[in-house]
């Protein structure tokens, strides 16, 4: 199903920002707020994932209701796992499409990956501290 | 101990009440504060000591390694890139943009993700403002336009707005009208007087729509704009113009979504409108505490407030060439400098994936996703806990956080200092 | 131990009565001394003019809508742009240059002090970080008081003592230097968008009239015996009709002080309109400066404008706003809370403008019908009028008829029916800028005392040497070289040091900062009244331990102290 995503702050995504290498953070920041009727119409339940996709990449999320959430909107807090498939294109202003990339999203059993795993993907060495 | 009127350095309202219990070199409690202030401070777990990345692994090194190293790379480097700095004080700030003259850097800070079109819709149109007491003490109608305060800037509404007793506004929530415009109902739109839901990509024309009626040119507006029904645009309408004094706050719902900066510009110029018929104000929501002082640094320093390019010798800037997701974009850094902030965390991927590729360095005081795509990290204070110096709250006013405690690190400000030094000659031979 | 002697220099130091004499000046550690050794960094000036170094006593370069300016204008920010060289810094902006463009700049004509027109006590600190990074001229602010509640509260009281007390308090928090009115009452209307026509209309919700406001704060201001006068940007500038207001709150100031003005009003240009409409407006400087001749206690600046772009700036808000509605530029508004406002918007100054002739033809007509070069100095509002470095061009015109005659030749047609420029016969001569461009601003700025504005001994060692023969230039034929004269000094030597030759900066600055620590007796110290305190901590939105500039922002602060009361 189609979708455009939405990126923003949260409190427990606040309060997570400088541990992001926690379960905590990992937790609220993979996490993909749907509309009620949207998951059911994908046909899954509050938990469950999805795998997410642009041109840029894919990302497995895990879906959450929210009435607040529009239907065709997901929302999925700012950080690497929205970043993993955002375009860095930024159409001459700097600033990339941070609350208007479409979206591929289907249901899936693919793992969640970590922070430290994704930036491996990209080229980095996760720094694994106490 | 109890240490009174502390800033909390981590979100653009600088709270100054905050009242905090240090224990043993630490803090251990603290009062006044929101949940983001208690993370920053009580859950504050530090880098013990600058790392290198190896083939393997990572490895300690000294201080003095790192920032040697540090100021060979950069030394070395043909196109650096500088970046971030808006969690540190000015004082690193300024010493930031040092470095760059003096190498012909690129320095660019969190802006250029944040509210960086808010700034570009300034330089087109000006910003009708003001400092956050006068919304306090005078505003009777609020607007939160494309932000979530309750979840972001927590306390922004019970400090400067909502429910913030003001000289003229004595019963506070009960004489204010609240207006939230968002794309989703958020717990901020759940206390609002009138929540306005606007389609996806539909705020220009929404903001468009109602500087029509305040011009009194009602009758071009169709049913609906953008998902928005005509009679809740009128009622809106009137509502600001019989303000006494009204107050729009807005954030990235505005400068990331579709039109970017020309909503940002919108937004202004319906301002400007609503000053022909009473007084009206809009401010930016500052995401980091101290994204607006790198931009006053930057700003009279080099004339430019973020994307400050030194590689001709003079400061030059070009939003979209010298902003620092299109240089990592298009792969023309070969060297990174990354202070108080996580791009790599921030960053699309493909921009942030060149900082893996290039020699990339990160000075801030936790371990963060960049980390990972560095070759060197050095750990420093943070400021406004363990640092003092200047920073300037959303509206400017400019602020001294305060050295709460000291856990043993340098300022970030002494390590630039000393990478300054070396570029400027110490390096030797 | 740093010893320079400056050889053959041609002087004129008004305050000392010198005038045109050919002398060496010794200068040791900064100061000026009798004689020095012979082992003595020699300069050679050549017979050139040389002058203490340059005051300006009213112009904005420092803090936050300076910095609003710069931000929101990067057009002018590409104009007026130059590389990194030697120990300069790059520089940015044309109208509005950025600090280090600000300090090389006035530097090049020779300019040691400056004073901040306007510094919002609230933003201090700001103010004072662009200080520092303006290195090569030591700094003044004044501070901002024309919409400060607790002023205004005091003043209803009518207790002087009290308004003084505040005023004590609050310059000592912002480490400002002096007491600056803009628009009084008028800022704090603004506050809901609207502004006062008159000084004797209330302001709204405080019961004060901008009469009351400006003649208590000049009682409070002699009670804390401050180096400074009130200095006073007066209500309804740029409104034509507007000379009355001026000459009604000139016939309000009293004679408190024999030493220098008890008013100092600022850009008087801009508040000498006759008329009553744009298509009516015409000059009023007879009558501006009639009262001026006849008032020794006032002292005022021309507020001159020069044909071009530039940028306004002040702390007038709805007098900003106006300007907007008229020019349509792009407008940023700043009010601060609890005390005063600003606005800032670019606007173009124009020789096809009948409006923008006669304001051009004013600020020249009142510095040549004020018979006392003391009582008019020589300003822009810089950067409202013109850029500071347009300040030669100024100095050409007022010494030379054939000039101003060049120039009128090529305005409005109405300038010469609307003012009496032309006509004006006068022409200035050195003495006289040399009064009108430091000797007159030290002694109405109070830092005579402080070795500024001269060069007897024991003063600082600022000095301005410019490329000007006085024997042989004719400045009321020659008034190229004059301008060009002034454009550039062969040195200029700061604190006993020569910080730039040719235009060149050479070294690093290391200024100074100046304020006043007006003390009070105990039970007028506002850290111990409660009333104030309680309305600080309700209204404001810093804490008030928050609030004061802290030491660490003045690496080189010189206070001030004076006794209050006495």
């Amino acid at each position: 199903m189609k979708f455009v995503l939405n990126t923003g702050r949260s409190v427990p995504q606040g309060a997570a920002v400088e541990h992001k290498g926690t379960e905590v953070y990992r937790t609220v920041s993979s996490a993909c707020f749907l509309n009620p009727v949207d998951m059911m119409l994908l046909g899954i339940e509050n938990g469950e994932r999805v795998r997410v996709t642009t041109p840029a990449g894919h990302i497995v999320l895990t879906a959450c209701p929210a009435e607040g959430v529009t239907q065709g909107e997901c929302f999925v807090t700012i950080g690497p796992y929205a970043n993993h498939i955002i375009s860095s294109e930024t159409h001459g202003t700097g600033m990339p499409d941070f609350k208007s990339q479409r979206v591929d999203v289907e249901p899936t059993e693919e793992p969640l990956k970590s922070v430290g795993e994704l930036m491996e993907e990209i080229g980095g060495l996760r720094y694994d501290s106490a | 101990m109890i240490v009174r009127d502390v800033i909390c350095p981590f979100c653009g309202c600088l709270c100054d009440d905050l009242e905090l219990e240090t224990e043993g070199g630490r803090i251990v409690k603290v009062q006044n504060g929101c949940s983001l202030a208690e993370a920053t401070f009580i859950s504050d777990t530090r880098l013990p000591a600058p790392i290198r990345r190896t083939e393997t692994g990572w490895e300690e090194i000294s201080y003095d390694e790192a920032i040697r190293e540090t100021a060979e790379i950069l030394q070395d480097a043909d196109r650096p890139l500088l970046y971030g700095w808006s969690s540190t004080h000015g004082e690193a700030q300024s010493i930031g943009v040092h470095i760059a003259e003096r190498i012909g850097a690129v320095i660019d800070n969190t802006s250029t993700v944040c509210h960086g079109p808010s700034i570009l819709a300034i330089q087109e149109v000006g910003h009708p403002g003001c400092t956050l007491g006068q919304v306090k003490n005078r505003a009777d109608v609020i607007i939160y336009w494309g932000c979530n305060p309750i979840e972001a800037h927590p306390r922004h509404m019970s400090r400067y707005t909502t429910y913030a007793t003001g000289f003229f506004v004595p019963d506070a929530r009960r004489e204010r009208t609240v207006i939230v415009v968002d794309t989703r109902r958020t717990d901020t739109a759940g206390i609002a007087d009138e929540f306005v839901q606007v389609e996806h990509g539909g705020d220009y024309a929404v903001l468009s729509a109602l500087r029509a009626i305040v011009r009194g040119k009602a009758s071009v507006i169709p049913a609906k704009v953008a998902g928005v029904a005509k009679e809740q645009l009128i009622r809106i309408a009137e509502i600001c113009k019989n303000a006494k004094f009204g107050a729009i706050f807005f954030g990235l719902g505005l400068t990331m979504s579709r039109g970017k900066y020309k909503n940002v510009r919108n937004a202004i110029e319906l301002t400007d409108a609503l000053n022909r018929h009473t007084k009206f104000v809009i401010s930016p929501l500052r995401g980091h505490g101290n994204v607006y002082g790198s931009n006053e640094v930057f700003t009279w320093m080099t004339g430019y407030p973020f994307a400050v390019d030194f590689a001709r010798g003079i400061a030059f800037y070009n939003p979209g060439e010298t902003t620092a997701v299109d240089i990592l974009r298009r792969g023309e850094c070969d060297a990174a400098l990354i202070v108080a902030s996580d791009p790599g965390a921030n960053f699309p991927r493909a921009a942030a994936a060149h900082l893996a590729k290039i020699p990339t360095v990160v000075i801030d005081p936790h371990v963060n996703a960049t980390t990972a795509l560095s070759r060197i990290h050095i750990p420093c204070t943070a400021a406004g806990i363990d640092a003092a110096g200047t920073a300037y709250r959303m509206d400017g006013v400019p602020i001294r956080l305060k050295k709460v405690i000291d856990r043993g690190y340098p300022d970030d400000a002494e390590i630039l200092k000393k990478i300054y030094d070396l570029l400027n000659g110490g390096m030797g031979p | 131990m740093t010893e320079i002697r400056v050889k053959n220099a041609c002087v004129i130091d008004p305050i000392r009565g010198i005038n045109g004499e050919i002398m060496d000046i010794a200068i040791r550690d900064g100061r000026i001394v009798e004689s020095v050794s012979d082992r003595a960094e020699v300069i050679d000036a050549g017979r050139c003019l040389t002058l203490p170094g340059g005051i300006d006593s009213h112009t904005h370069v420092s803090g936050t809508k300076v910095n609003f300016g710069r931000y929101m204008s990067p057009e002018d920010m590409r104009a007026g742009r130059t590389k990194r060289k030697g120990k300069m810094h790059v520089t940015s902006g044309y109208y509005v240059p950025t600090t280090f463009g600000n300090s090389y700049r006035y530097s090049a004509m020779g300019y040691t002090t400056l004073l901040e027109g306007a510094m919002a006590p609230l933003e201090a600190r700001h103010t004072h970080e662009e200080f520092t990074a303006t290195p090569h001229q030591d700094m003044l602010a004044n501070t901002l008081f024309d919409g400060n509640w607790a002023v205004m509260d005091a003043v209803r009281e009518k207790d002087v003592r009290k308004t003084a007390a505040v005023v004590a308090w609050t310059l000592k928090a912002a480490r400002g230097y002096g007491i600056k009115l803009t628009n009084p009452g008028g800022t704090e209307a603004w506050g809901w968008g609207e502004d006062l026509t008159g000084i004797q209309e209330m302001v709204p919700h405080f019961a004060v009239t901008p009469a009351e406001i400006i003649t208590t704060m000049m009682r409070a201001n002699e009670l804390l015996g401050l180096p400074h006068s009130v200095h006073l940007h007066c209500n309804n500038l740029g409104k034509p009709g507007n000379y009355q207001t001026t000459l009604d709150t000139f016939d309000i100031v009293p004679d408190l002080n024999p030493d220098r003005q008890t008013l100092y009003a600022t850009h008087v240009q801009f508040h000498a309109y006759g008329g009553g409409t744009w298509k009516n407006i015409c000059s009023r400087a007879e009558d501006i400066t009639r009262s001026i001749n006849s008032k020794s206690q006032i002292v005022i600046d021309m507020g001159q404008i020069m044909f071009g772009r530039t940028m306004t700036m002040t702390a007038d808000g709805p007098m900003e706003f106006n300007l907007h509605c008229l020019h349509n530029n792009k407008w940023s508004n700043h009010d601060v809370e609890l005390e005063t406002g600003s606005g800032i918007i670019p606007v173009t100054y124009s020789k096809k403008s009948a409006v923008n002739c006669i304001m051009w033809a004013i600020g020249l007509e009142l510095a040549l019908l004020t018979k006392n070069p003391w009582q008019c100095l020589l300003e822009t509002d810089n950067p409202n009028g013109a850029p500071f470095v347009k300040y030669p061009e100024i100095i050409g015109l007022l010494m030379s008829k054939r000039y101003r005659d060049e120039e009128c030749a090529t305005l409005h047609a109405e300038t010469e029916k609307r003012t009496s420029l032309c006509a004006l016969e006068r022409e200035l001569d050195w003495h006289d800028i040399a009064v009108m461009t430091r000797a007159g601003q030290a002694k109405a700025l109070g830092i005579v005392s402080q070795g500024k504005g001269h060069l007897g001994i024991g003063a600082e060692a600022d000095i301005a040497i410019y490329p000007i023969r006085t024997d042989s230039v004719d400045p009321a034929r020659e008034y190229r070289k004059v301008v060009e004269g002034f454009q550039k000094t062969r040195y200029t030597i700061k604190r006993g040091r020569v910080v730039s030759r040719d235009g060149e900066i050479i070294v690093d600055g290391a200024n100074a900062t100046f304020w006043v620590d007006a003390k009070v007796p105990e039970d007028l110290m506002m850290e111990n009244d409660p009333e104030f305190i309680k309305r600080f901590e309700q209204f404001y939105t810093v804490r008030m331990s928050n609030y004061p500039v802290q030491d660490v922002y003045l690496p080189r602060g010189r206070r001030i102290e004076t006794e209050a009361f006495t």
